[in-house]
């Protein structure tokens, strides 16, 4: 059979069954990443005392609890970018974003207003936050990664800077289990750094792995 | 006949699943839709081929169909990808081998407006669409272009470049 000259026989011959892409799957497996993430770190340094007593402070709860919904809700805008359609919107993670600015914006007007934690921090619990951060997070890029390449993403670098922003949301909340700090300032400037570090490595690496 | 989407839908649930027959029939009809879809877009001569990446695309992107969702609102994404990526190629092609008289009667009853290309251009400013339209579809040259929309040289090389960067950014919106 020809479509204008096309044989398109040979497409026919190569037909096998496909399993649609599917957000749930890798979503689930980077959120499992995540947790094996926390069950790391806790084997290999002790979790923070206030979860050991179980009174987690309100802090931490909102610490936390942004980074899972910057991670969750990017992930699921970068999953939906795996299947497109004009007309559809992947724009979760917008709102996600919006909300965790807060957060830099409070440790500038923290630091601003004499908070002084980011004297107080070594530099070594600097490193071990961006590292332990981008580790996880390069972990749980990959199953996203791998459904935006069995996808058919149709803005490739966006999707890179957005796998960048979920998997890098992952790790910080996996990170934030042991970070003993509870300072505004430090979160504002070391966790949103940690974020935007895998955010440009998701634009500069990702896009390369998913065009198309 | 002109492809209804159930018809189209129903036929790429069954090619999901292997069958062939189905898939023989939805590639002929996503064919002849794609030739629609893309007439008057790009030079004449140039569509078989557009047609022919999108319809390789299709195959191996067969995964990122969301049998819950409709059909041609997906082919249009994976052909406005295709489109816009074969914009970017440089390519120049004469003016004079144009010829728009290519049937597209229907077309935007079929598929609706919203999901044309002419749709993805139109939201662009007019001075970046008007030399994308001149020197990417039309094929005249950067010197015809300058001539006609009374850009710069310079001004036209940057308003290709970012209406192409801008049509990536903006190809699953209506």
């Amino acid at each position: 059979m020809t479509t204008r000259g096309f044989n398109i026989d040979s497409l026919v011959d190569e037909l096998e069954p496909v399993k649609p892409v599917r957000a749930a799957p890798p979503l689930l497996t980077a959120v499992a990443l995540s947790i094996i993430g926390i069950l790391a770190i806790s084997m290999m340094r002790d979790l923070r005392l206030d979860l050991l007593a179980g009174e987690p402070t309100a802090m931490f709860l909102m610490r936390a609890g942004m980074l899972a919904l910057l991670g969750g809700a990017t992930a699921f805008s970068v999953l939906s970018m795996a299947q497109p359609a004009v007309g559809k919107h992947h724009n979760s993670w917008q709102i996600a974003i919006a909300f965790a600015a807060l957060f830099p914006l409070g440790g500038i007007i923290a630091i601003m207003t004499g908070d002084k934690t980011l004297a107080i921090a070594s530099m070594e619990s600097v490193y071990r936050c961006l590292g332990f951060s981008a580790i996880t997070a390069f972990a749980t890029s990959i199953p996203m990664v791998m459904a935006l390449r069995r996808g058919a993403p149709t803005n490739p670098e966006r999707a890179g800077w957005l796998t960048g922003v979920a998997a890098g949301g992952m790790g910080a909340f996996a990170y934030s289990f042991y970070c003993p700090f509870d300072s505004l300032a430090y979160t504002g400037v070391w966790f949103t750094l940690a974020v935007s570090i895998c955010a440009v490595a998701g634009r500069l690496i990702v896009p390369k792995l998913i065009r198309w | 006949m002109k492809s209804g989407e159930e018809s189209l839908r129903s036929l790429m649930v069954l090619a999901q699943q292997g069958d062939k027959r189905a898939y023989a029939t939805l590639l002929d009809e996503a064919g002849r839709w794609l030739s629609r879809f893309y007439a008057q877009k790009i030079a004449p001569d140039a569509v078989d081929d557009l047609v022919q990446d999108t319809l390789m695309s299709v195959h191996r992107k067969l995964a990122s169909y969301d049998p819950k969702r409709p059909f041609l609102p997906w082919l249009a994404a994976i052909a406005r990808y295709r489109w816009v990526d074969r914009l970017r190629q440089t390519y120049k092609h004469e003016a004079s081998a144009l010829d728009f008289d290519v049937e597209e009667e229907g077309h935007e009853d079929v598929v609706g407006a919203k999901i044309s290309i002419d749709r993805l251009l139109s939201q662009l400013p007019e001075n970046q669409a008007e030399v994308i339209r001149l020197t990417k579809i039309e094929g005249h040259s950067v010197a015809e272009a300058c001539e006609r929309t009374g850009q710069s040289e310079s001004l036209v090389k940057v308003n290709v470049h970012r209406g192409l960067k801008k049509l990536s950014a903006l190809i699953e919106s209506e």
